[in-house]
């Protein structure tokens, strides 16, 4: 009986099996602790709000862009400041499992070592989807549509996922490296910081000095622009292949580091 | 089956200078509960981990069921149950899908994972609180749920790292009844604690760790018999008196570790001379609060082996 039952499977089928389970218990725990999920969604709309009200005469300010309205400029920032809060919790989960010991609960079953990492990146990048249809349907209610229609929601919850995955990469590379929540969530604040010195709630034809400088290089502005531009302009696929590119560089980087400090940590344990 | 379900030789595991584990050699016989006693810090939990594969060894060897746990650790992590202490359940998963999880990790079908998880449940029962999440649970229904999780594989050895660590009387009864459960349905235990009434009322062998080697080993009436005389303990009622305890009781016997404000030997010939100790130490006018005379319990081994009590330990 116990032979039969357990007849070999196929391993692949076996693996994808593990990285679902696995991010559906990250996306369930986000789900169940409120804290985890609310802050990504309010903090964005509450800056929206702020910004929309107080610059919305900025808009007609030389060389700012075509927009309809200042809240349609920032729909992009919206969305990538969700994320960037609900990203950031993949790592500091990650540290948690790592710090209670779950984490060893998992890698002492014969899972495959790497869709305990993949599930994590995995639950992140499903949150993005959610975060960016639930953000660009509320901004949609307030009168901010994507001009390019529903060829650039679809682009645009596809630019979310991979944003997930790459900022969950960094929180995971420190959470994976220190095995620390604190170490994990003071990483955060530094990519607020990066958020902010990009054009995500300024073109940067409109900044100065060396926060100009700065601004032009950040990969966040490289992303947003042309993101941006498919809100407020209309379809291009040079814009979508531009901003989807830059974030796959960002994420090959950002799980580069994961992974490496993952077979570290499972080599030095 | 000539393959010993766990077999390590001269196992070493260093953290910087210190020597954790200081080249231990363990062998466990099939169908037998192993208890691995020590300590606080003595190297226990660090031997736990190097043979479950959570922990490279840096000199030594260890075979678990039959395969070695650096070269072939999935092999080990698919025969093995495993149970620590320090290993958390994560508070809002409910029972029921942990114990899916756990399924889908050991590569079980979904329909498998969830007919042993309904079995599993009931078997530690826990039915009732399957759909609820861990975070309500006591701490007796975790070490429940976490032995359940241990078994969804049904695995041949299973490793239990002080499964009964700060639970209740009643809880600890009903960890104690399902370890002998399993064992009598053919599992091989490897029970880890620092309690010395839970290894003389479980295990079969024993062996005894303190600083990072094993300092005894057999069976616990083997052990207990080769301590030798049954322990007095004469509570001195006068601080200042325990001098004098000490020297007249040294006549009747070799000195034994024992608390402060309290003096222990091995008693020569037992209990026939219990009263001579009493008369001698009255007549040194010692004032004598407390007298207890105990055979020699595995508490006594331990002291033995180290010169020490074990923490934790009721009687001391």
């Amino acid at each position: 009986m116990t032979a039969v039952l357990d007849a070999p499977r196929s391993r692949l089928i076996v693996s994808i099996e593990q990285v679902w389970s696995l991010s559906v218990r990250a996306t369930v725990a986000t789900f169940r602790r409120p804290t985890d999920f609310i802050p990504g969604l309010v903090f964005p709309l509450l800056m929206a709000a702020v910004y929309a009200s107080q610059f919305s005469r900025a808009v007609d300010l030389p060389a700012f862009p075509e927009v309809d309205s200042f809240l349609q400029f920032i729909l992009p920032s919206s969305i990538l400041q969700g994320i960037a809060f609900n990203a950031s919790n993949a790592g500091s989960d990650m540290a948690t499992d790592i710090e209670t010991g779950f984490f060893d609960r998992l890698i002492s079953s014969p899972v495959a070592r790497q869709s305990v990492l993949i599930g994590r990146v995995a639950g992140a990048a499903s949150a993005a989807a959610v975060q960016a249809i639930v953000l660009m349907s509320i901004f949609l209610l307030f009168g901010a549509p994507v001009k390019s229609g529903l060829a650039g929601a679809v682009a645009l919850v596809i630019i979310s996922v991979a944003l997930g995955v790459a900022i969950s990469g960094f929180g995971l590379a420190v959470a994976i490296r220190t095995g620390s929540t604190e170490a994990t969530q003071a990483m955060f604040p530094l990519i607020f910081v990066m958020i902010f010195i990009s054009s995500a709630f300024f073109p940067t034809a409109l900044m100065r000095g060396w926060y100009q400088s700065v601004a032009e290089i950040n990969p966040f502005t490289l992303i947003i622009d042309p993101t941006r531009n498919l809100v407020i302009s209309g379809w291009s696929w040079s814009d979508f292949g531009q901003a989807l590119a830059m974030t796959a560089l960002v994420a090959v980087v950002s799980l580069g580091l994961a992974y490496r400090a993952y077979l570290r940590r499972l080599r030095v344990s | 089956m000539t393959a010993k379900p766990v077999e390590a030789v001269g196992l070493v595991r260093t953290f910087g200078d210190l020597r954790a584990v200081d080249g231990i050699d363990l062998a466990v016989d099939a169908g037998e509960i192993f208890g691995f006693l020590g300590p606080n810090g003595a190297g226990k939990s660090t031997t736990v981990r190097m043979l479950v594969t959570l922990l490279r060894p840096t000199a030594g060897t260890a075979r678990v069921a039959g395969f070695d746990v650096v070269k072939d650790a999935n092999a080990v992590r698919r025969s093995i149950g495993v149970a620590l202490q320090d290993a958390a359940i994560d508070p809002l998963m409910t029972g029921n899908e942990l114990l899916r999880l756990q399924a889908v990790l050991h590569g079980l079908g979904s329909k498998v994972g969830v007919t042993r998880s309904n079995e599993l449940l009931e078997r530690v029962g826990l039915t009732a609180a399957g759909d609820r999440r861990v975070g309500t649970y006591s701490g007796g229904m975790r070490r429940r749920l976490d032995l359940a999780l241990a078994l969804i594989h049904r695995p041949t050895v299973l490793f239990l790292d002080e499964p009964t660590t700060g639970l209740d009387p009643t809880s600890r009864l009903a960890v104690w009844e399902e370890v002998r459960a399993l064992n009598d349905e053919g599992t091989t235990v490897f029970l880890t604690t620092q309690y010395l009434e839970e290894a003389d009322e479980l295990a079969g062998r024993i062996a005894i760790i303190d600083g990072g080697r094993i300092v005894r080993e057999g069976d616990p009436t083997t052990l207990k018999e080769q301590v030798g005389d049954p322990t007095l303990r004469i509570e001195v009622g006068d601080a200042v008196m325990i001098d004098i305890a000490r020297s007249v009781m040294a006549t009747f016997g070799e000195e034994r570790p024992a608390r402060a404000g309290r003096v222990a030997i091995g008693l020569k010939d037992g209990a026939a001379r219990l009263a001579d100790v009493v008369r001698a130490l009255d007549e040194q006018g010692v004032p004598v609060a407390h007298v207890e005379l105990d055979s020699p319990s595995l508490d006594d081994v331990f002291a033995d082996a180290t010169g020490r009590r074990l923490e934790g330990a009721e009687t001391a």
